[in-house]
């Protein structure tokens, strides 16, 4: 029944999109423009086939239908509700479902967003691209990674449930499905930069509803990719939360090319230039995405969270060589009649700081793709076999985040066209105050060392670059002063100053030991102590914990524990965290209990680790903000003289009382 | 109190942008070149990958963090009652595999590790050893009487085998060199084809080096 309904869906899917396809693509060669309409039509079609394939496994999971293969491997009687709901993309065949289910989504939004100018061409281009990218998908899903496949179970089967890595933690349910909305968000914009670069058009509006279908996806990955990294601190034992494993790189590298164009973006609307880098960004970052799916699913590259499966990896690789091949052609082919006349008046202005900015990006994507992949090629070309440590990675892109942190103070200030070294001085000054404020605080609570101290002081400026261009925002404003893209903006940056202190604290400071403690012997570390109190066995249905009880700092009681899951009967060790401002304690239980009762624990003290995940709820946030409207830009034909009532506090670049000469292209 | 000298100074609109010169005074090519040489990189790229792919299919022979070592030890009960003793096989490879009879995996691997243990009786050149994993040993039992199956099970009650040899799932299977070395393991269903492959294989480089 699951099984038939599932296939059922994945074919009807895979009918419409193909159908759906071939109509826009002949009515796009014939030109009959109207007919590119019938696309909504096939659109939900491939939407309801994503939805009732998912409905049937969800049926199957819940049920436990165990004729299902997908069930028998990845399902088990004894796995939680919720863990039970997010089975589904626990494994590689469940991960493309939701990958088509968010994909047929974003299909359905573009063509009801744009239903009224869906006989527009670009329009038309877009959603073909978009259908072709359905069609692959769903093709996966019919054929090397079909979840519908079918097992007869013996009598009494059950089966052994997700990996127990993934029924751990909560944020399991949640990481990976705002991890895809983000990844495959990313289709979207790259459809509309197919749509521009085939008809030529790379003006008008469709630079604005292309960069808010970014923000958007963009937002999606920045909470997924932080969302994994609390999981993996919450959950394996190694006390870290980043380690450039291949996975995590290949959540990264769109999020870097995304971030860029994010800014660079800005530079288009406002001078009308860096029209073919854009949508070139918007390709690479969707090739990315491919790319990243095709190095964590195909088995080319050893990572601690690679799906095995080695049949889909030709097909990725095969996908990926067909994006590469139409985006670079038609680059190659379109891009030099689109490219724009205008040229930078001044390396010290807004744009020339994008223009650096998007440097440093495409400079970090780079480092951290050859990185990843620099395994791959010296075994193709020695046949030898080397990992890359994270220490290359920390090395190479420290000294361009340290260049985007000082971009992140400067840029907001810079003026449009070019800036005074007046201009400059003044505006910077506070911020420069709260980054000499950071150091003296930083190095009157004990910090020591260059790269830190560097790294908190420039965090310090961006943070007041930030905060200085929000104030003055505010007061000229209220509380609406807030929302929009440029102050939108400027929260997001105080979310990435969070990050950053926290990255290079806990990175630079923290400090761990290992205790063999007995039952009511007490360890100190780091001006914590931590008292043993015993051990416990718990039996729950799904696997059986050897838990310590361990105070810390004479209050509160923290449990790590050892987990024997009864299916897989893997021995799985699980932290416990004490967060606070200033520094969390991570405790892991080492080995069970001796006949003494004497246990051996490991403690972990992490500096402001726990900032990471507020700069990841304050990104979200003015990702949030940035998305609504802001005040209106005035259009260069309105009148100059609209009353500004405080003339010393209005500012040119931001004031929406003062436009700027918009270069018509 | 910020103050911001240029607002007044730039109350006259801003300069007109560079002189008029003719903006397309040279055909520029450099979105061509760019593309072709992006293009180029990325084609190496993509041979590198296929490389990795084709590389792989002769078996998923992964790391374990045993390789190089000599194998832990590997004895007690066996199904049939008598000793299994991994020591006992030195001098033929040993395919050891943890497996349970819960496990699909297992349960479709096991015609392959049949048509393997047949193929090499004769010249004892490589034996299997397969490791019970959190079962039944009726279970057990029970299955090798119904699906076939004549080298030693050994019984691991406790699990320490498993921890001893560090498995990470079933159906896993550790290979051990004729010099009692591990030499690699293969996460998952093997098939006798991949596992002779993967033997051939280490042959050939331990002769050639």
């Amino acid at each position: 029944m699951n099984r038939v309904l599932g296939n059922a869906g994945v074919a009807l899917g895979l009918a419409a999109s193909v159908l759906g396809f071939v109509t826009v693509v002949v009515a796009l060669v014939q030109r009959r423009h109207d007919r590119i309409r019938i696309a909504r039509s096939y659109a939900a079609l491939v939407l309801g086939g994503a939805v009732l394939a998912v409905v049937a496994m969800q049926r199957a999971l819940i049920t436990r239908d165990f004729t299902l293969a997908y069930v028998a491997d990845n399902g088990s009687s004894l796995t939680p509700p919720l863990f039970n709901v997010a089975t589904m993309w626990a494994a590689l065949e469940g991960s493309i479902l939701l990958w088509v289910l968010v994909l047929a989504g974003y299909l359905a939004i573009t063509v009801v967003k744009f239903r009224h100018r869906l006989d527009d061409r670009l329009l038309g281009v877009a959603v073909a691209v978009q259908l072709a990218v359905c069609i692959f998908f769903f093709g996966l899903l019919l054929g090397p990674a079909n979840p519908f496949r079918s097992f007869s179970p013996p009598i009494g089967y059950d089966g052994p449930g997700p990996n127990p890595l993934l029924q751990n933690h909560p944020l399991m349910a949640f990481h990976p499905p705002m991890l895809y909305l983000g990844y495959v968000g990313f289709t979207v914009p790259f459809s509309f930069a197919i749509g521009a670069l085939v008809t030529g058009r790379v003006g008008e509006g469709w630079l604005v509803a292309t960069r808010r279908w970014t923000l958007i996806a963009w937002g999606f990955l920045t909470v997924g990719v932080i969302a994994g990294a609390w999981w993996s601190y919450e959950v394996l034992c190694w006390a870290g939360y980043w380690a450039w494993d291949p996975v995590e790189n290949a959540s990264f590298l769109p999020w870097l090319t995304g971030t860029a164009y994010l800014h660079s973006v800005m530079v288009q609307e406002r001078r009308g230039m860096l029209r073919v880098w854009n949508l070139s960004l918007l390709c690479a970052t969707f090739s990315l995405t491919i790319l990243g799916t095709f190095l964590t699913r195909s088995g080319v590259i050893e990572s601690v969270h690679a799906f095995s499966s080695g049949s889909v990896g030709p097909l990725l690789l095969g996908f990926f060589a067909l994006v590469v091949v139409v985006t670079v052609g038609l680059i190659g082919w379109r891009g030099d009649l689109l490219r724009s006349p205008g040229r930078i008046d001044s390396p010290l202005s807004r744009e020339g700081a994008f223009m650096v900015n998007n440097l440093a990006f495409a400079a970090f994507a780079f480092v951290v793709l050859l990185g990843t992949v620099f395994p791959l090629v010296l075994e193709a070309l020695s046949d030898r076999r080397v990992s890359v440590g994270g220490q290359y990675f920390d090395r190479m892109t420290l000294p361009i985040a340290v260049l985007l942190l000082f971009l992140m103070a400067v840029a907001p200030v810079l003026p449009w066209r070019k800036a005074s070294a007046e201009t400059l001085r003044t505006r910077l000054l506070v911020p420069a105050w709260v980054g000499a404020g950071a150091l003296v605080v930083a190095v009157a609570i004990g910090a020591r060392g260059f790269a830190p101290l560097v790294c908190f002081t420039l965090a310090g400026f961006a943070g007041g670059s930030a905060l200085r261009q929000l104030v003055l925002a505010g007061r000229r404003q209220g509380w609406r002063g807030l929302v929009g893209r440029t102050n939108g903006g400027m929260v997001v940056h105080l979310g990435v100053v969070l990050l950053a202190v926290a990255y290079a604290a806990s990175a630079s400071y923290s400090h761990d030991a290992e205790f063999t403690l007995a039952p009511g012997e007490s360890a100190s570390l780091g001006g914590h102590t931590v008292t043993f109190l015993g051990t416990t066995t718990e039996e729950r249905p799904e696997k059986q914990a050897i838990v310590a009880s361990i105070q810390i700092d004479g209050g509160d009681v923290y449990r790590p524990s050892l987990n024997r899951f009864r299916q897989a009967g893997q021995l799985i060790g699980e932290p416990s965290v004490r967060p606070s401002v200033i520094d969390d304690v991570y405790l892991t239980l080492l080995d069970p209990p001796d006949e003494t009762g004497a246990a051996t624990i490991r403690v972990v003290i992490e500096p402001l680790v726990s900032w990471l995940w507020v700069g990841g709820a304050v990104m979200a946030f003015g990702t949030l903000l940035a998305l609504f409207p802001g005040q209106r830009r005035r259009r260069p034909t309105d009148a100059v003289s609209a009353p500004v009532p405080r003339p010393v506090l209005a500012e040119p670049d931001v004031s929406p009382a003062r436009p700027e000469p918009v270069e018509v292209s | 109190m910020t103050v911001d000298s240029t607002s007044t100074v730039a109350d006259p609109p801003p300069p007109p942008g560079p002189p008029a010169a003719p903006p397309r005074a040279a055909p520029s090519h450099a979105a061509r070149w760019s593309a072709i040489a992006v293009g180029v990189v990325l084609v190496g790229l993509m041979a590198v990958f296929v490389a990795g792919l084709g590389g792989d299919s002769d078996g998923p022979i992964t790391a374990s963090p045993l390789d190089g070592r000599a194998a832990p030890e590997l004895a007690g009960t066996g199904l049939d009652g008598g000793t299994v003793d991994l020591t006992h096989y030195r001098g033929s490879w040993v395919v050891v595999n943890f497996f349970a009879t819960w496990c699909p995996p297992c349960v479709q691997e096991h015609p392959e590790l049949i048509s393997f243990s047949s193929r090499h009786q004769a010249a004892g050149d490589a034996v299997l050893l397969s490791v019970v994993f959190n079962d039944e040993t009726a279970n057990v039992a029970s299955f090798f009487a119904a699906q076939g199956g004549t080298w030693p099970v050994l019984v691991d009650d406790d699990g320490s085998a498993a921890v001893g040899w560090a498995v990470t799932g079933v159906p896993e299977s550790v290979l051990v060199a004729p010099n009692g070395i591990v030499v690699g393991k293969i996460k998952g269903g093997v098939t006798a084809d991949a596992l002779d492959g993967i033997i051939n294989d280490l042959e050939r480089q331990a002769d050639g080096g």
